[in-house]
Parts: C-alpha cells; sequence; structure tokens
C-alpha cells in the first residue's frame, strides 16, 4: 500500500484562512454543521469524498475530525477500512498521521478538506504531483485553490503539517489545475446548487436509493402517500415521510427521517436531515434544518420556535406509530403503487393543486 | 393525437375554455382511465386559457395519480405559461420545451440496475494503485 489520504474535518468547516475572512454575521447563517457533513441526496460531501478515494483504489484512508459540540452523524457509517478520529488539534493530528503513513512506506498522500464537492481526476494528480517533484502539490480550479493537496509523506515530515494553511503555504508548492466539476460550500445556496447539478447529472455525485421514476428518487423506508404528487426531479431521504396533499417540486430533496406534514408544498428547497415541516406551509427557495430556515431568496435565516411550524424531528418514530399503515405507501409499494393495496381512506377531497394554491 | 409508443401525445386545443375542455376531456377520458396512463399535453398552441382549463388540467393530473401514471405538460406557449405561473399551478407540472424531450422522460433509463450499496463511483481514472505499482 503506498498511497494514503488524510480528509480534515474542522468544526467551522472550512480552513483558517477561509474563516478569517468570513463576517461574524455570515458565520452565524450557517447551519448547525459544517455543510460538508451535511447529508444531501443521502450522502454529505464527506463520505462522497471518502468514497472517491476508495472507488480510486487509495487504501489507506484517516478521517480526522475536530472536537466539537455535534458531530457527524456519519462518524459510523464510514467502512471499518477507514480510520475515523475525533481530534481536538487538527494540524497536530494530521502531522503525526502523516508521520505514521511514512512509518509504514506510504510516499504520497492526499490531504483534503472537504469544503467543496470535487471530482478532480485523482489519477492526473498524482502524475503531475509526481512530476513536478514538490513535497506538496495543491489543487486549484478557475475560482482559485482547493483544499486538496497532494504530499510526500516524508517530506511533509520536515515541514510539519503548516504547509497545509494556505497562509503558511511553502513559496513555491506546485499546483495541479482542476477541469472536472468543483461545488464549493460555504454557504446554504451552494447545497442547493449541488442537488440541482446531481439531480440534472451535471456531476458524478448520485442520489442514494432508487430511481422510481425518472427524475424521482426514493431512499429506503420512505413512505409517500399516495396522493401527495414528487414532480420530477425529487429525492425522499430514508425513513421519511411525505403526507397526504403534499407537493414536492422543482429539485427540492427530503433528506433523511423528515416529516413533511398534510398539504405542504417543497418547491427548490433541501429539507435537511429530521427536520419536521407542519400542514398547509408552503416552502420556497429555502433550505430547512430543525426550526431553521435559510430563505436563498432573502439571504435570510430564521430561527422559528413554534413548533408547530418547523421543528426537529426527534419523534419520528412515535408519530409513525400513531399514524396508520395503511395511509402510506411503503417504499417497496411506492415502486408500484397498484400492487401496494394500499387503499384511499381520505374523507375529504382535495386535490394537489388545490393545496399548493 | 399521436401515439409515442406508450405514452400518448395530445395537443391541446387552441381555445382551451369551459366549451372546448369538454370536447377535449371526451377524448382524453379513455386514456385516463388506463391503467399508468402516461400523458403528454402539448400546450403551444393556447392562446387562451381560462380557469376552466386550468381546472381540466388539475382533475387530469389527479386522475393519474390514481392510477400511478404521469401527466407532463410541454412546448407552453407564452400565454399559458403566464397563467399557470399567476395561479402557482406551474410548479405541479413537469413542463418540457418540447413534446419529444418529455416523451423521452419517460423512457429515461432509471438507474435500478446500479447496487446503491456498493460504492457509487466507478473508478473512472483507474486506480492509483495500479499506477504506483506499475511504475
Amino acid at each position: 500500500m503506498v498511497l494514503g489520504t488524510i480528509v480534515i474535518v474542522r468544526a467551522g468547516g472550512e480552513s483558517s484562512a477561509a474563516a478569517a475572512g468570513r463576517s461574524e454575521a455570515q458565520m452565524l447563517t450557517l447551519l448547525h454543521e459544517p455543510l460538508a457533513c451535511v447529508e444531501v441526496l443521502g450522502r454529505s460531501v464527506l463520505q462522497h469524498a471518502v468514497e472517491r478515494f476508495r472507488a480510486a483504489g487509495v487504501g489507506a484512508i484517516s478521517v480526522l475530525i475536530e472536537q466539537a459540540p455535534w458531530l457527524p452523524t456519519q462518524v459510523g457509517c464510514f467502512p471499518p477500512t477507514v480510520d475515523v478520529q475525533i481530534v481536538s488539534d487538527v494540524d497536530l493530528a494530521v502531522a503525526a498521521a502523516l508521520k505514521v503513513y511514512a512509518e509504514n512506506g506510504i510516499e504520497h498522500v492526499f490531504v483534503v478538506q472537504p469544503n467543496a464537492h470535487i471530482e478532480a481526476d485523482l489519477i492526473g494528480m498524482f502524475q503531475f504531483h509526481r512530476e513536478t517533484r514538490q513535497p506538496a502539490t495543491r489543487a486549484f480550479d478557475r475560482e482559485g485553490a482547493l483544499d486538496l493537496w497532494m504530499v510526500n509523506a516524508a517530506a511533509a515530515q520536515t515541514v510539519s503539517a503548516e504547509f497545509l494553511l494556505p497562509s503558511l503555504a511553502p513559496p513555491s508548492p506546485s499546483f495541479y489545475p482542476v477541469k472536472e466539476y468543483v461545488r464549493r460550500l460555504s454557504h446554504p445556496r451552494h447545497l442547493r446548487r449541488l442537488v440541482e447539478d446531481s439531480l440534472r447529472g451535471l456531476c458524478q455525485m448520485r442520489p442514494s436509493g432508487r430511481e422510481i421514476r425518472p427524475g424521482v428518487w426514493i431512499d429506503q423506508g420512505a413512505q409517500i402517500h399516495k396522493r401527495a404528487r414528487l414532480v420530477a426531479p425529487a429525492y425522499v431521504g430514508c425513513n421519511s415521510r411525505i403526507l397526504e396533499d403534499t407537493l414536492i417540486t422543482r429539485f427540492s430533496n427530503i433528506e433523511r427521517n423528515c416529516y413533511i406534514d398534510y398539504g405542504t408544498v417543497i418547491e427548490d428547497s433541501s429539507i435537511l436531515a429530521n427536520s419536521h415541516v407542519g400542514i398547509w406551509l408552503d416552502v420556497c427557495h429555502s433550505v430547512v434544518q430543525g426550526n431553521r430556515l435559510f430563505n436563498l431568496g432573502r439571504d435570510t435565516m430564521l430561527e422559528i420556535s413554534d413548533p408547530s411550524v418547523i421543528r426537529r424531528n426527534g419523534h419520528a418514530a412515535r408519530e409513525s406509530k400513531m399514524l396508520s399503515s395503511t395511509l402510506f405507501a411503503p417504499w417497496a409499494s411506492a415502486v408500484d403503487f397498484s400492487a401496494s393495496g394500499v387503499t384511499r381512506v381520505d374523507k375529504k377531497e382535495h386535490s394537489p393543486a388545490q393545496s399548493a394554491g | 393525437m399521436r401515439n409515442s409508443g406508450p405514452v400518448v401525445v395530445m395537443q391541446l386545443p387552441q381555445q382551451l375554455n369551459h366549451l372546448a375542455v369538454g370536447l377535449f376531456m371526451n377524448e382524453l377520458q379513455p386514456l385516463l382511465e388506463a391503467d399508468r396512463p402516461r400523458i403528454v399535453l402539448d400546450c403551444s398552441q393556447i392562446a387562451h386559457l381560462d380557469s376552466a382549463g386550468v381546472e381540466m388540467l388539475l382533475q387530469c393530473t389527479e386522475e393519474v395519480m390514481k392510477r400511478d401514471g404521469d401527466l407532463k405538460l410541454a412546448d407552453l406557449s407564452p400565454y399559458a405559461s403566464v397563467i399557470l405561473e399567476l395561479m402557482r399551478v406551474d410548479r405541479l407540472f413537469e413542463v418540457f420545451e418540447t413534446a419529444q424531450q418529455a416523451v423521452q422522460s419517460f423512457h429515461a433509463v432509471p438507474a435500478h440496475s446500479i447496487p446503491q450499496s456498493e460504492a457509487w463511483y466507478s473508478p473512472a481514472y483507474g486506480a492509483l494503485g495500479d499506477l504506483e505499482a506499475a511504475s
């Protein structure tokens, strides 16, 4: 094994230099956890980054997560071959990991901070790095430098991990141009763009679950009422429940364990994992996480205290039991409603259009 | 009316008012009652669309949904586009620039065959380890 990868997840979600450039107000508008750890279309950018390296044949992968009040929900989701560590000082941990790699004969190490979804040609970058004979190569695209490096593990020992910080970068690192798809993640709107691009097929990132009909993706355990309408492209994540007369439309994604209540319209919006959206709402151009709603049109974040409007969906299981299972077409049956045996139990006639209006 | 395999493409009349809706529905009704109806309504000719026309579109949607089918709109005329947007019902439909695109969207290959439990990135650029070993 001669190649390794270190994936860094900082508590702030971005490199120190980038974070220093942000105003406090901008930082407050960010969601609960780094955007790289937020699941979109079933998996986080962090998971995608790890999976890309695995698919490329990189055997040794370390994920270093800076200690923070939050912990990425995906910590337990990595394969056993991926070494996941919660660390207090990321820079020290990177240096230690590089040392371990060097001692184990791993010469070249990718270092990545997944504050962008990067679909770089990894083999091209590796070849470029070897040809330039520099201790470190950094990727960049048209918008500037990216937090994707390839370093010589042994050489990195002499300069410590500080070269990973832009302010302390060596005077002449080589720069590898990335021509493939890159989506930086520093604002909730970038999540929406990533979702759109994925659903349009503009990047390699694919929604998890199954495409039950063209453009409509449903993940395991999702339950969608027969009278709910999903207009492609759309995604409904694991164990989410979409109630009667709801409308999910225009590149909207409902992530894991969400609950979209009766008659609500979700248009051009992302409902992030574990969110409950109340009845008869019209959610447009927004990102919702728990009781926070970020409206992209107005660039405003609202924290809504009324739990009947939006809230964290901590009671999904209990609500699940309260509702009769006959109301829903389970995921397996969602592929073929006609065979699901789901009967209409609605007593009041409402078309989805009336709900939307 | 023209058939494109299992997808039916229908041209909506120029005047989609109360009178025209009745005539059009007579033609459309048998298709709506089919199993999994897949219908594309070509809206290019619409020069007048009133509430009866919009209600017909919603009714058709409801009917195809009941039967696990789908209804898509294609080539919306500017007039129809504005009316649907004004009434906020445009978001209920998948709208395509041409009827052909709408038909093709029904035929898009679903990704059923791709095993989702495995790596979802194919090693498109080859394995780095292989390159390293070869060198």
